[in-house]
C-alpha cells in the first residue's frame, strides 16, 4: 500500500495544481458583473487578515475592523450602498487572498498588496491605480544628530537575514560608497530587540512596519526615518481580471478621496461645499451636477457619501498611520503631488 | 482488609525514603541541594515575572516598563477579542452561553449515564442547536451573524465539537469497512484511508476552503466553514479509524466466531462484542487523536478564521499592545492548557474504569 502512496502523493499534488491553475486562467468575470453580484447580495466582501497587520488591518477592543485598509474597503461599500453596514469583511490569509479572489469568496482585495508582474498577467487579476507606496526604509536614534545616509558611515545595520530588505540595503550603501556593517538576524523579533539594546546603530525595514517598531520603543520619539527611501513598492487593490466597471468604481473611489483632498473638502465641511460648490469640479465630485455616479453604474452622491462618512485621503491616512493615530508616521511620499507626494489625483471632468 | 494487608509489601516510612533516595551520600546531598536551588529560582523568577511584578488593570499599561513583570493589561483590555473574535460587542453574551453549552455538551458526554445512542445522539443534537441558534441568530428575535464574525474560543470549541461528532462516526465506519470480508470494499476503504492520511492536514484545509468552489456546483459549496469541518472531519476519521482498528485487530478471532456460531448477525456481533473491546483496547490512542486534533484546530487560522490563537494575534496586533505579545500567548497557552488536560485525564479516569477483568 504505501509504495502505492508514494506514487500516488506526487502525482495527485501536481494533479490538484495543474486543475487549479487551469481554472484560475479561466475565472474572470464579465464586465459589470461584480457591482451587479454585490448589489445582488447586498453586500460587498472584502479582505480582512487572520489576526492583525497593523496598520493596514486591526481589531478595535469592541471588536470591529479598523485600520487604513479597512478604511477603503469601507469607502468603496459607501459608494456603492451609501452606507457601510452593507461591508462585510471576509477574514483571510496572506496565502490565501488571490485563490478567495477567484473563487468570489471575497469582491476585492484591498490589504497592502504590492503590484507585481506576475500576479498582473499570470494570476489573472487586475490592478486598480496604487493607493499607497510603502517605502523601505531605515530608522536610527535621533541622537545620531542627522538623518541623512552619510551619518551611518562607519556603524552598523540590524536586518534580517536573507530578506530583499538585506540586500537592498546593501546595494543602497555600497553605491553611495558609505561604509556600514551589516548584523543579520534570523527573525523580526530578533533584529527589532537588538536595535534596541544598541547592538547596531540603524535599522532596515518596510516603512509602516518601522513605524508599528518604532511605537513599540521605550521612547518613540528618540527614533527617526532617514530621510532617504532605499525603495518604493505601490501597493494597489486586486480584482479579478475582465470586469473593467469594477476596476474603474475603485480607481474612482481612491480618486474621489484624494479630489477632495486637492479641494479642501473633509467629512466636516462637506456640507458647505455641496451648498456653495466652489467650481466644476466640487459640483461634479459632490454630485451637484450631473455624471460622476451614472458612468459607473452608481447613485450621483456615492462621492458625497464617501467622503461625508469615511473622509478624505488626509483624514484616512491620519486616523490610521498618521498623526491622530498611535503610530505617527509622517505622511511622506504618500501625499498628494501638491504637498511633495507622490499621489496625483486623476481628472474629473 | 486483613488479607489485603498482607499482601502489602512492608512500607518504609516517607521521612526514610527521601532520606534513602536524595540524601544517601555527600555526593547525593549536593546534586539535591544544587537541583533545588535551581528549581526554586526558576519557579521564583516566573512567579515574580507572572504574579509580583506584574501590572494586571488595563489602565495601569504605562506603568509596565517599569514593573519588570508581565503586563496583563493587555488581557484586561483585550480578552474580549481572544474570546470572541470578531462577534459584535453588545452581542457577547450569546457567544459567552453558546461555549458554555458546548462545554456542558462535552462534560455531560462524559458521564456515564449518557452512555447509550439514543441519549448521546440526543444530548448532542440539543446542545449543536443551542449553540447554533445562540451563534447564529435569526431565531427567537436573535439577530443574525453569519460565520465570518464567528471568532476566538467559541470558533475553537465549535469547529472541536463538530469534527468530532462527525468524524467519530466516520471513523468507525472506515475501520470496520476497512476489514470487510469482501476485497473490493476493504481494498476500497484501505485506499480512502491511506490517501487522507498521506496528504497533509494544511493541504485538506486548503482545498475545502479555496478549491472547492472551483469544482463544487453553487448549491452544494456551502459556507467555508463547513467545507472546512468537513475536510477536517475526514483527515480525523482517516486516523483515528486505524486506532480503532488496531483495537479491532486485537480481539481474538475466536471471540467472532463464538457470535457467528450462536446466530449473531454482524450488527450484533459489531456492537456486542467487536466495537465494545476494540474502544476499551484503543482509549489510549483514540484519546490521543482527540487532543492532537483540539490542538491542530489552530490551523484553520490559514484559511482565514479567527480561532483563538488568531484572535489573540489580533489582540496584541494594535499599536499599543505589540509589546506585549508574551503575556497574550500564555494566557493562550492556559486556555489550551485547560482543555487537553482535562481531556486527558478524563481519558485516564476511563482506563481505569473499562479495565474490567484485566487486573
Amino acid at each position: 500500500m504505501s509504495v502505492i502512496n508514494n506514487r500516488l502523493i506526487p502525482t495527485v499534488v501536481a494533479g490538484c495544481f495543474a486543475a487549479l491553475s487551469l481554472v484560475s486562467t479561466s475565472a474572470s468575470a464579465e464586465n459589470g458583473d461584480t457591482l451587479k453580484a454585490v448589489n445582488d447580495r447586498g453586500s460587498l466582501l472584502c479582505s480582512g487578515h487572520n489576526g492583525s497587520f497593523p496598520p493596514f488591518v486591526q481589531v478595535t477592543d469592541d471588536n470591529e475592523w479598523s485600520g487604513y485598509d479597512i478604511d477603503y474597503c469601507r469607502a468603496l461599500a459607501v459608494a456603492i450602498f451609501g452606507s457601510d453596514d452593507n461591508l462585510k469583511v471576509v477574514p483571510i490569509s496572506w496565502a490565501q487572498r488571490f485563490p478567495s479572489l477567484q473563487s468570489g469568496d471575497i469582491d476585492v482585495v484591498i490589504k497592502a498588496t504590492g503590484w507585481t508582474m506576475g500576479r498582473d498577467t499570470e494570476l489573472g487579476i487586475q490592478f486598480s491605480v496604487p493607493y499607497f507606496v510603502g517605502a523601505t526604509n531605515v530608522m536610527m536614534p535621533k541622537e545620531l544628530g542627522s538623518t541623512s545616509p552619510e551619518t551611518l558611515e562607519g556603524g552598523s545595520l540590524c536586518a534580517n537575514a536573507g530578506t530583499s530588505t538585506e540586500r537592498l540595503a546593501a546595494n543602497f550603501f555600497k553605491s553611495r560608497g558609505i561604509e556600514i556593517e551589516m548584523i543579520t538576524f534570523e527573525k523580526s523579533e530578533e533584529t527589532r530587540d537588538a536595535y534596541f539594546a544598541g547592538r547596531c546603530d540603524s535599522l532596515v525595514g518596510w516603512g509602516p512596519n518601522l513605524a508599528v517598531t518604532r511605537q513599540s520603543a521605550e521612547n518613540p520619539d528618540d527614533h527617526a526615518m532617514m530621510d532617504v527611501a532605499l525603495a518604493l513598492e505601490p501597493e494597489s487593490a486586486a480584482m479579478r481580471q475582465g470586469d473593467d466597471n469594477w476596476v474603474d468604481i475603485v480607481n474612482w473611489m481612491f480618486a474621489a478621496t484624494w479630489i477632495a483632498e486637492a479641494n479642501g473638502i473633509t467629512s466636516a465641511n462637506v456640507d458647505e461645499h455641496k451648498a456653495n460648490p466652489a467650481d466644476s469640479t466640487v459640483e461634479k465630485l459632490l454630485g451637484v451636477s450631473p455624471g460622476i455616479g451614472e458612468r459607473l453604474g452608481l447613485s450621483d452622491d456615492w462621492a458625497y457619501n464617501v467622503i461625508k462618512q469615511v473622509g478624505n485621503s488626509a483624514e484616512i491616512f491620519d486616523r490610521n498611520i498618521g498623526g491622530e493615530s498611535v503610530y505617527k508616521l509622517d505622511r511622506g511620499l504618500n501625499a498628494l503631488w501638491s504637498d511633495g507626494g507622490v499621489i496625483v489625483p486623476m481628472i474629473l471632468d | 482488609m486483613t488479607e489485603a494487608s498482607i499482601a502489602l509489601p512492608p512500607q518504609t516510612p516517607f521521612s526514610q525514603r527521601i532520606k534513602k533516595s536524595l540524601f544517601a551520600t555527600p555526593l547525593d546531598c549536593l546534586l539535591t541541594l544544587i537541583c533545588a536551588f535551581f528549581f526554586t529560582y526558576i519557579i521564583y523568577l516566573f512567579v515574580d515575572w507572572a504574579f509580583l511584578s506584574s501590572i494586571w488593570r488595563a489602565d495601569d499599561e504605562p506603568l509596565c516598563k517599569e514593573a519588570g513583570g508581565a503586563c496583563w493589561s493587555v488581557i484586561d483590555a483585550r480578552h474580549r477579542i481572544i474570546f470572541f473574535g470578531l462577534f459584535p460587542f453588545e452581542e457577547h453574551w450569546r457567544s459567552t452561553l453558546a461555549c458554555a453549552v458546548m462545554i456542558v455538551t462535552f462534560i455531560a458526554s462524559c458521564v456515564p449515564w449518557f452512555w447509550t445512542t439514543m441519549k448521546l445522539s440526543a444530548l448532542w443534537i440539543a446542545g449543536f442547536a443551542t449553540f447554533y441558534i445562540l451563534m447564529h441568530g435569526g431565531l427567537f428575535g436573535l439577530s443574525v451573524i453569519t460565520p465570518e464574525r464567528w471568532g476566538g474560543l467559541a470558533l475553537t470549541l465549535f469547529i472541536f465539537a463538530a469534527v468530532s461528532i462527525i468524524g467519530m462516526p466516520l471513523s468507525i465506519v472506515l475501520a470496520l469497512g476497512r476489514r470487510s470480508k469482501l476485497p473490493v470494499i476493504a481494498k476500497m476503504f484501505g485506499l480512502f484511508i491511506d490517501f487522507f492520511r498521506s496528504l497533509p492536514l494544511l493541504t485538506i484545509l486548503f482545498t475545502a476552503a479555496v478549491i472547492t468552489p472551483f469544482v463544487l456546483p453553487g448549491w452544494l459549496q456551502g459556507d467555508k466553514l463547513y467545507r472546512v469541518i468537513v475536510g477536517f472531519a475526514i483527515f480525523f476519521a482517516a486516523y483515528q479509524a486505524e486506532n480503532i482498528r488496531a483495537g479491532l485487530q486485537a480481539i481474538p478471532s475466536g471471540q467472532d466466531e463464538a457470535g457467528l456460531t450462536l446466530g449473531l448477525n454482524y450488527m450484533q456481533r459489531v456492537t456486542r462484542i467487536q466495537l465494545p473491546q476494540a474502544f476499551r483496547n484503543s482509549l489510549p490512542a483514540v484519546v490521543n487523536q482527540f487532543v492532537i486534533t483540539f490542538k491542530e484546530t489552530s490551523i484553520v487560522t490559514i484559511v482565514g478564521f479567527f480561532e483563538i490563537l488568531a484572535s489573540g494575534s489580533a489582540a496584541f496586533g494594535t499599536g499599543q499592545w505589540t509589546v506585549h505579545y508574551i503575556e497574550v500567548y500564555v494566557f493562550i497557552g492556559a486556555i489550551y492548557f485547560v482543555f487537553v488536560f482535562s481531556l486527558s485525564r478524563y481519558g485516564a479516569y476511563l482506563e481505569r474504569k473499562l479495565r474490567v477483568g484485566h487486573g
